[in-house]
């Protein structure tokens, strides 16, 4: 486990620097300066001026990428040039929402995704067959956008069952807080549990066509405990893979859910910035973005190797 | 994409899997929506652009889907937003499946270069795709060039990856090594032999990035950083039609119905292609 | 002694076509039978089909397999679950893929003791740590923990024999069990199935496209070719006096390794060394644990000669002869080729050219055998486009095969064929020096025959120096001039082929030797 940290993280961090400076960079290619936009429209030159020199935007460009890196790593994140407040506090007031959002979404991936995978390689012929196809083919194939749209169409249009959109902090109020997350969650996991769900079928498939479930057949063990105890362990890591990338599309879509469901997290943090041009705020963010996933992907590679006692050994 | 099925039917690469029940359906599906789009100005004469007072009204003869907000023509609307999405796609995705597999190349030729390679794959998948859509859009303002970026860059670590994977494989066989025995440079190795046994999968993911391209164009309009309006646009007209949901949902329907025809068109057609490569 | 199984004009069906064609023996309690034949002979489907184990497509289409009266064709699918495993059981050509590589061995001997019986869990255990004990794995209770990939390929095996022995069934059928073993593995598994015959009155099925692996085990045997038993009796009679004409074109065509060498009538080897290795060596792995697969190997190769190298999987055999075509850079050693050093310039490597064992994964699937065959002379810049083609049929005429097989593509022919195809390839170049990595390892008996013949036909018409790998000693001894055996890494023994074989030398040849099965050794009666 630790020789393993240690063979990972030097790679994780370089991906996360590159990162860094890619972001950096591209938000200084954006046109417009942040400083005559901030001073307004009647303001002097002097005027920009001054706020250049306190935002530190004077200074040469690497000293500014250094400057934010050497800020990062002692934690003070700074002001916000245009949203207004502390940047951490910013990140701090939406991250909440945004990680209840994706936490609910990566649950509801699990649970929808694992079953359709198992049925899927398993049942071939009959309703259930033929309602997972049609599930992990149509309904789950679709784009979050557009199941926005239907799901809030059917359940808040014309089954006022479910709020439309908002939010209310599943902490503070359990059962209301659901309710406000399941519609926004379930469009965001959609996709995701279809993916996993047909890694999983062809795994599994792959799987129960290996010989030590001919081996296993010949001793005489049940078709269900074959899948479940034999076959299923095989099919495991890769699926874990799998949605260890899905965690990052549903980093990425969170954005655009957020958009729709009228959502107060990152993703809506992230529009703001960028269209306001608040440097600090999109840099620290997306590079908070970037640092999670490299992190997630990091802990899949751990359950991997747990998973799979073949690379535990080398 | 249907000339794409036309011609693998026509290589016979892959005719048992088109030819299945769900190929068909969805090179039915896709082809219909594909010729609705590029046969928009022949199908409607109505300017997809040109307002009147007839604001939210529902199908008519005049008008087959109704109007919008804008009392615009959404039929019209709808046919030319197909037409924008096509153009989009057809842009983005060769860019990106061809910047993909010359990464993947790349990887194979040492391996430094395979490292590197993958670290730019990481990157790529690291930052939060609509993310990258808001960044690139913060650089170039809101508009088509801006959506083809966006997706050829989303395209890149999915074609790259699927082809180093098949590389890697493809390599370890035994006629690799008989060709590099029998004289040819790695190079010749490399593209005459390995390559082409490399790239069936990549032919599902063509598919798949279609998709992909439908759905990135979408969620950028959805955040108001896609195809500056009133261009029209599938995730334009889908977005512009939220605001109208409980009041009009007839509105929705048009673009919704469209934009699901053809990504579970694109997705049936992977399935189909996927299942003739395993067989 | 009472039947145990009786089957009756067993058919076997694969989505229409035929692959069993009425087989029906009998097989007395404690009793054991081989079954033979070639690939395609049915005897693998025959096997399955006794369980009703058949792939998807495969049907019994006709006939029975009664176990003690229970007709196993016609059972219903949960009371066949309990006849699986518990009164017959089965076990698997390669040991590796045939157990689960993620399942600790001791939670596979559990599966298996719980699938026929509600044992609690610590009597489960020691029923476990009994059954490792019985088939020999040393050390059994600790090794419980352990997963398959840390045991050998032997004791895979032994372990895949504790799992079928679970259930402690009346017949175990044992489909190649030892084909993907080393010879003197081979031996070790044979003896344990022989012993647990004995001891627990196991009655053995035993299916091989080896003879001597059938003769030296089992009492009665049945040779089948295209899905029907041509003949069966007690093994020693089927072997002496075989009647039906295709046992004796088999028999015929089996090499035997009491027999001489007839590379001598082939060509004499000229004086001159045409290929000489020094010290050649080659590590593999992280600097810090590197693996050593060639521990500076010496050898000559003359003009016109066939140097048989043998030796067990992981000796090191594929590793030089991949050096030799420099596949891949030696650690250290030198390789001359007519008393220079071998450079990596195209002339150099046009010298000496591979065949490869497996005819299938070798051949490029997208190409026409006429593409694959000019990619050397392309390669090499040899001729233009006319040429080639001219050349391309020549190499196939010089091959057995036809001019037209140019066009196709190689999944048309059959893996004797493909191997054909192959060595055109390797002589494309018109090279002085062939390796030849197993080249008939993988193919059927009389198949392989053809292709010895072959390759001898070549030497004496072209003069070519073949190093001849191969792990069948007996093909080895007729196939070569001289001999050289290798162990871990190194040659332990090299000389004239008859000698080796007769008069070895190094300890290690000895044990290989003793462990060739061989058709007139007699299983106990």
């Amino acid at each position: 486990m630790r020789t393993f940290l240690l063979r990972r993280l030097p790679s994780g961090l370089l991906v996360l620097l590159a990162a860094s400076f890619l972001i950096f960079l591209i938000l200084r290619l954006i046109p417009g300066d942040p400083a005559t936009s901030l001073a307004g429209p009647d303001a002097g030159p002097e005027a920009v001026a001054a706020i250049r020199a306190r935002l530190g935007l004077d200074r040469p460009l690497l000293g500014q990428y250094l400057g934010w890196l050497g800020d990062l790593a002692t934690g003070r994140l700074g002001p916000s040039y245009a949203i207004g407040g502390e940047v951490a506090d910013l990140i701090g007031d939406s991250l909440g929402a945004t990680v209840e959002l994706t936490l609910g979404a990566l649950l509801l991936v699990i649970l929808l995704g694992l079953p359709l995978g198992v049925l899927g390689a398993t049942v071939r012929r009959g309703p259930v067959a033929v309602a997972v196809r049609a599930l992990t083919t149509t309904v789950l194939a679709i784009p979050p956008f557009v199941t926005g749209v239907v799901l809030v169409l059917v359940f808040a249009v014309t089954l006022g069952l479910l709020p439309a959109g908002g939010h209310e902090s599943i902490l503070d109020q359990p059962d209301l807080g659901v309710q406000y997350l399941l519609l926004p969650a379930l469009c965001l996991a959609l996709p995701s549990a279809a993916i996993l769900g047909r890694y999983l079928k062809d795994g599994l498939e792959r799987a129960l066509a290996e010989d030590y479930v001919r081996t296993a057949t010949a001793l005489g063990i049940s078709r269900r405990r074959i899948v479940l105890r034999h076959a299923l362990p095989n099919a495991l890591p890769p699926a874990v893979t799998v949605l260890g990338l899905q965690v990052g599309q549903l980093l990425g879509g969170a954005v655009l859910v957020e958009a729709i469901f009228a959502w107060p997290g990152l993703g809506q943090l992230a529009e703001q910035g960028v269209l306001r041009r608040d440097y600090p705020v999109v840099q620290d963010l997306l590079l908070l973005l970037v640092a999670v996933y490299v992190a997630v992907q990091l802990v899949t590679d751990l359950v991997y190797t747990w998973l799979d006692p073949r690379i535990r050994w080398e | 994409m249907t000339t794409l099925a036309v011609g693998l039917r026509r290589r016979r690469l892959l005719p048992a899997g088109l030819h299945t029940l769900r190929g068909t359906a969805g090179v039915l599906l896709v082809g219909v929506v594909v010729l609705a789009g590029l046969l928009a100005p022949l199908l409607t004469d109505a300017d997809p652009l040109a307002q009147s007072g007839l604001a939210l009204a529902g199908p008519s003869g005049a008008h087959p889907f109704g109007t919008d907000d804008l009392g615009r023509d959404l039929f019209s609307r709808v046919l030319h937003g197909i037409r924008t999405d096509l153009l989009i796609s057809v842009t983005a995705v060769p860019v990106g499946a061809v910047l993909g597999c010359a990464l993947a190349l790349l990887a194979a030729t040492s391996r430094g270069a395979d490292v590197a390679v993958q670290r730019v794959f990481d990157l790529l998948l690291a930052f939060p795709g609509l993310i990258l859509a808001l960044a690139v859009t913060a650089v170039l303002g809101p508009g088509r060039w801006p959506v083809v970026i966006v997706i050829a860059l989303a395209e890149i670590p999915g074609f790259g990856r699927q082809l180093r994977a098949g590389i890697l494989v493809q390599r370890e066989r035994e006629y690799a090594l008989a060709a590099r025995v029998g004289g040819a440079s790695r190079a010749r190795v490399l593209l005459r032999h390995v390559l082409p046994n490399a790239v069936d999968p990549l032919i599902v993911q063509g598919a798949i990035a279609f998709s992909l391209a439908v759905f990135i164009e979408g969620a950028m309009s959805f955040l108001g950083v896609g195809v500056r309006p009133p261009e029209p646009s599938l995730g334009g007209i889908l977005s512009q039609s939220m605001a109208y949901l409980s009041t009009h949902p007839g509105y929705a329907a048009a673009p919704l119905l469209v934009v699901t025809a053809l990504v579970l068109g694109l997705t049936l057609i992977a399935e189909a292609l996927n299942e003739g490569i395993r067989r | 002694m009472s039947a145990v199984l009786q089957v009756r004009d067993l058919k076997v069906e694969f989505d229409g076509v035929e692959a069993v064609a009425g087989v029906g023996f009998e097989l007395a309690a404690g009793e054991t039978l081989g079954i033979v034949g070639e690939s395609g002979s049915g005897k693998s489907t025959t096997a399955l089909a006794l369980l009703r184990m058949l792939p998807a497509g495969g049907r019994i289409s006709g006939g029975s397999v009664e176990l003690d009266g229970q007709d196993l064709a016609t059972l219903a699918e949960p009371a066949l679950r309990s006849v699986r495993g518990r009164r017959i059981a089965m076990i698997f050509q390669d040991p590796m893929s045939s157990l689960n590589p993620v399942l600790t061995v001791g939670r596979q001997l559990d599966e298996a003791v719980r699938a026929h019986g509600s044992a609690a869990k610590p009597e489960r255990a020691s029923r476990a740590v009994e059954l490792l004990d019985l088939v020999g794995i040393p050390d059994a209770a600790r090794r419980l923990r352990d997963h398959p990939h840390q045991f050998s390929g032997g004791q895979r095996q032994r372990i895949m024999i504790a799992l079928a022995l679970a259930g402690d069934p009346e017949v175990l059928v044992a489909d190649e069990p030892t084909t993907a073993l080393d010879p003197t593995v081979q031996q070790q598994i044979l003896r344990l199935l022989e012993r647990i015959n004995r001891e627990r009155g196991t009655a053995l099925v035993l299916i091989s496209h080896d003879l001597g692996v059938i003769a030296q085990t089992c009492r009665r045997v049945l040779v089948m070719h295209q899905g029907l038993v041509v003949e069966h009796g007690r093994t020693e009679d089927v072997l002496d006096r075989p009647e039906h004409p295709y046992t004796k074109r088999l028999l015929a065509a089996v090499p035997r390794l009491a027999e001489p060498s007839t590379a001598a009538a082939n060509s004499t080897p000229g004086p001159e060394p045409l290929l000489t290795v020094t010290g050649l060596a080659k590590t593999y792995g992280p600097r810090r644990r590197p693996v050593t697969a060639l521990g500076g190997v010496d050898l000559v190769l003359h003009p016109g000669e066939t140097l048989g190298l043998v030796g067990e999987s992981g000796s090191g055999k594929s590793t030089l002869a991949r050096a030799l075509v420099q596949a891949h850079a030696p650690s250290a050693g030198e390789i001359r080729y007519r008393g220079e050093p071998l450079t990596r310039s195209r002339a150099a490597r046009r010298e000496i050219q591979l065949v490869f064992q497996d005819p299938y994964s070798s051949l490029n699937p997208r190409m026409t055998v006429g593409q694959i065959l000019a990619e050397p002379l392309i390669a090499h810049r040899l001729g233009d486009a006319a040429e080639r083609a001219e050349r391309v049929g020549e190499l196939l005429t010089q091959v057995g095969l036809e001019p037209d097989a140019a066009d196709r593509h190689p999944r048309a022919f059959s893996g004797g064929q493909r191997q054909r195809i192959g060595i055109a390839r390797a002589l494309a170049p018109r090279p002085s020096v062939l390796i030849c990595d197993e080249p008939v390892s993988a193919l059927d008996v009389s198949v392989q025959a053809q292709v010895l013949d072959l390759l001898s036909g070549l030497q004496r018409e072209l003069g070519l120096a073949i190093l001849f790998i191969a792990h069948d000693l007996a093909v080895v001894r007729q196939a070569s001039h001289r001999i050289a055996v290798m162990h871990r890494g190194r040659l332990v023994e090299t000389g004239p082929a008859d000698q080796v074989v007769t008069d070895p030398q190094d300890p290690y040849t000895a044990e290989l030797l003793a462990a060739v099965p061989q058709l007139n050794h007699r299983s106990p009666v």
